[in-house]
């Protein structure tokens, strides 16, 4: 075996440079995120899920969703353009300035799979999210959140969503007290209240 | 916020009638701001792909429209007349009510409508029309011929320049809604030339016409 050279000969030297750079390029992001995860295990886990994936059907999984989404609708409901009793009050707890780095985590989690209860109702749901309603004006879901509803970074991803989120996210379209998206206002106008549960049931299934 | 919104659109729709009701109508194709600035306008196709998006819930992936005429292809279609068509739903000289809220200024910035424009204008136009029934084509052709050929031309392909639409490809059922409303004096920013030409015809006329256009060959511009 060949004999090393001592440490502080140039090849160490390099590569401990060479580490410690790295390092310091990684530190920064590597606290950023255990920062996030710990504002999202105290601040948000309770409704939302530690890993975004929430239980309770009334609450929106955040898993996977895009970063620039989430941030619309954090900044939307600090600036009071998106009401709800419960994260209206937390949003007044958090700082903005931590808006960015709890979008990317949140975003960056793995989303869970919803749950399908009714497939024949999903299955008109299908029919029209792919397909729209041509006598009301109902585009298709799909023209924008995409055929698999994973959506983009414009248009939010739907797929396993919960139904109980969703019908009351296009019943506040619809009465206008959501008012971050004109569109989806005349989306959650020009819906019927069976339309959107069987929109609903097959988003959970996407 | 909405009703705010709401209510200055409904006090400008209102501006609007009354100052269209006491004044002549405007000539075809009458400049305004915002038609003209959107014109003017360079479009670019990638922009415009993405833009599109909101349109394609109903215009469909690649504009493609659909075969039962709730929603014309737009594929090929010249870019100034796509320009003019959005332009003039969302001010109203086109009524749309379907589509109002698309084209309006808090769903397109007039880049927009000249991006997805030029989009539109790039996409190709595959011979999968909806066509009618194929049973009066003699008279289609007639009237084709005698009535529609000088501004559309031999081939349906329009003339860009004069902001006359193609409309070769085109789904049957579109055109023949869109005919009936021209002759019926009910679609507001037709050219007046057309609604005279066409002012005459049956219901079996406009029928037989919008036939022959269907079958024109989609392969020239």
């Amino acid at each position: 075996m060949h004999r090393l050279p001592p440490v502080s000969s140039m090849p160490y030297r390099r590569i401990l440079t060479g580490v410690s750079m790295a390092l310091a390029f990684l530190l920064p992001a590597s606290l950023h995120a255990a920062d996030a995860r710990e504002i999202a295990r105290t601040v948000c886990a309770a409704c939302h899920g530690v890993d975004g994936n929430s239980t309770e059907p009334a609450n929106p999984k955040l898993a996977g969703m895009d970063q620039e989404y989430l941030m619309r609708q954090l900044k939307a409901f600090a600036e009071g353009k998106r009401r709800d009793d419960t994260m209206s009050a937390i949003i007044a707890s958090l700082d903005s300035g931590d808006f960015a780095k709890l979008a990317t985590y949140y975003g960056s989690q793995k989303p869970t799979p919803g749950t399908v209860r009714d497939p024949q109702l999903a299955a008109k749901g299908r029919a029209l999210f792919e397909d729209g309603n041509t006598d009301s004006g109902v585009p298709a879901c799909a023209g924008c959140h995409q055929s698999d509803g994973k959506g983009n970074a414009r248009f939010p991803r739907l797929a396993g969503q919960h139904q109980a989120y969703v019908l009351k996210q296009l019943a506040d379209y619809k009465s206008g007290r959501r008012a971050t998206d004109p569109l989806m206002t005349t989306v959650g106008k020009r819906l019927s209240t069976d339309e959107a549960r069987a929109l609903a049931e097959y988003i959970a299934g996407l | 916020m909405l009703s705010r919104h709401l209510l200055g659109f409904l006090l400008a729709a209102l501006g609007g009638s009354l100052a269209l009701a006491g004044t002549p109508p405007e000539p075809w194709n009458a400049p305004y701001a915002e038609k003209t600035a959107a014109l003017s306008l360079k479009g670019d196709i990638a922009r415009g792909a993405a833009a599109f998006e909101i349109c394609q819930g109903c215009h469909r992936a690649g504009a493609l429209g659909r075969a039962d005429g709730s929603y014309p292809r737009l594929a090929g279609q010249h870019a100034n007349v796509l320009v003019k068509q959005m332009a003039d739903v969302r001010s109203g000289r086109r009524s749309n009510l379907k589509m109002l809220p698309f084209a309006d200024h808090q769903a397109l910035s007039v880049q927009d409508i000249a991006d997805i424009a030029a989009y539109l204008q790039s996409l190709p136009v595959p011979p999968t029309q909806g066509q009618g029934p194929g049973t009066d084509l003699a008279r289609g052709r007639q009237l084709y011929e005698r009535d529609c050929q000088v501004c559309h031309g031999k081939q349906g392909e329009g003339k860009a320049d004069q902001f006359f639409p193609r409309i070769s490809g085109q789904h049957y059922a579109y055109l023949l809604r869109e005919g009936s409303l021209i002759r019926d004096g009910k679609r507001h920013n037709a050219h007046p030339d057309m609604v005279l030409a066409i002012g005459k015809y049956s219901d079996e006329d406009t029928a037989a016409v919008s036939d022959y256009i269907s079958r024109l060959p989609v392969g020239s511009r």
